[in-house]
């Protein structure tokens, strides 16, 4: 009987340390859980060409009735009567499975393919639009915010990142561009406070008597490793 | 004979029983001593609530690698695993994350090709 009580006592101390306990240790068991941190990320990015799930296009002051939505470049410019800007807009909905409404969003990243670096190191905003447009009807006369130059304000800006070849500035070269953090735009469409009609960029300081232009591929070049994209890290448990 | 028998499977309805109160007490630390039971639920922090950047690394039209940016320190040291699911093909990969966190990436097995979306999910594992 003695005998038979230490097998099993041999083979419950095999178990007992399969769950962590210390050798020799027989009163008491400790179990550490591991630590886990997950995160949950959708990339929305503008392929193939005809994609819906986003948009964009230029609004151009030089040609304020033209519409410039089948171009494969996005343009950004501040200059006297040539001021440029973009839209753009990302459909959440093809997200799959969707970002639910109760996520929590940790971040959220507009991510641009700059090809064209302008020589003076500028500052682009983006500012949520207030209305619907169209990439194939937008024009710069009837854009959301209207045609008045600096409008809206750079403090209504939620999202801004600088462009330029000098030393400091935010994006030096060619490439995709970074800061273009747009978390609480995102959260705000996610959560259904606001509704999602993309986009606008601008230059910081519209109408510089130097024209200063920043170039970025558009979903038309139909490039993959340029295209834009709309990347979405959240967390569904806080 | 037979006592012992009823006394071995009595000795290993306990441990069984033990082992299994282990598993399914889903806590971060659990102490039993002879004669009593005592369980408890204690919350593990995560490394971090922090948002971080995951860029995907596209080659030939398809997800190669993804990088993972602004990891803080306190993740140093984890494993961080990454799945990338366009739909149609699900892969990933793993990697260490540096000690002093910072950026990771993570080649995925199976690129996945572009498309108009993919989901990422992430875990960091530890540290």
């Amino acid at each position: 009987m003695i005998r038979h009580r230490v097998r099993v006592l041999a083979i419950g101390g095999g178990i007992l340390l399969g769950v962590g306990i210390l050798p020799g240790s027989a009163a008491s068991l400790t179990l550490t859980s591991q630590n886990f941190t997950p995160y949950r990320t959708c990339s929305i990015t503008a392929t193939p060409a005809t994609t819906t799930a986003m948009t964009d296009t230029t609004a151009r002051q030089g040609t304020p009735a033209g519409n410039f939505g089948a171009l494969t470049t996005l343009t950004v410019s501040s200059g006297s009567a040539v001021n440029q800007r973009i839209y753009l807009r990302f459909d959440l909905t093809v997200c799959s499975p969707a970002v639910p409404t109760s996520a929590i969003v940790r971040l959220a990243t507009l991510r641009l393919y700059m090809t064209a670096v302008p020589a003076a190191c500028r500052v682009l905003d983006l500012f949520p639009a207030t209305a619907a447009w169209g990439e194939t009807t937008l024009t710069w006369n009837n854009q959301p915010f209207g045609t008045t130059i600096n409008s809206p304000p750079t403090a209504s800006r939620t999202g801004t990142f600088s462009v330029g070849t000098p030393a400091g500035c935010q994006n030096l070269a060619a490439g995709y561009v970074t800061g273009g953090t747009v978390t609480t735009d995102v959260a705000s469409w996610v959560a259904g406070s606001t509704t999602n009609f993309g986009w606008m960029i601008r230059d910081d300081t519209e109408g510089s008597a130097t024209t200063r232009t920043a170039t970025f591929t558009a979903k038309e070049l139909a490039t993959t490793a340029q295209e834009p994209q709309l990347v979405i890290t959240y967390v569904t448990v806080p | 004979m037979d006592s012992s028998m009823g006394t071995l499977r009595r000795i290993a309805a306990v441990i069984l029983v033990t082992a299994a109160g282990a598993v399914v007490g889903s806590a971060a630390s659990l102490s039993f001593a002879s004669g009593s039971l005592g369980a408890a639920t204690t919350a593990v922090p995560r490394c971090t609530t922090a948002g971080l950047t995951v860029f995907q690394n596209l080659t030939a039209g398809t997800v190669s690698s993804i990088t993972v940016g602004a990891i803080p320190a306190t993740c140093g040291g984890a494993t961080l695993q990454v799945t990338v699911n366009n739909g149609v093909t699900n892969s990933g990969g793993s990697a260490a994350v540096p000690g002093g966190g910072g950026s990771v990436t993570v080649t995925i097995a199976v690129p996945p090709a572009v498309t108009a979306s993919e989901q990422t999910d992430l875990v960091l594992v530890g540290p």
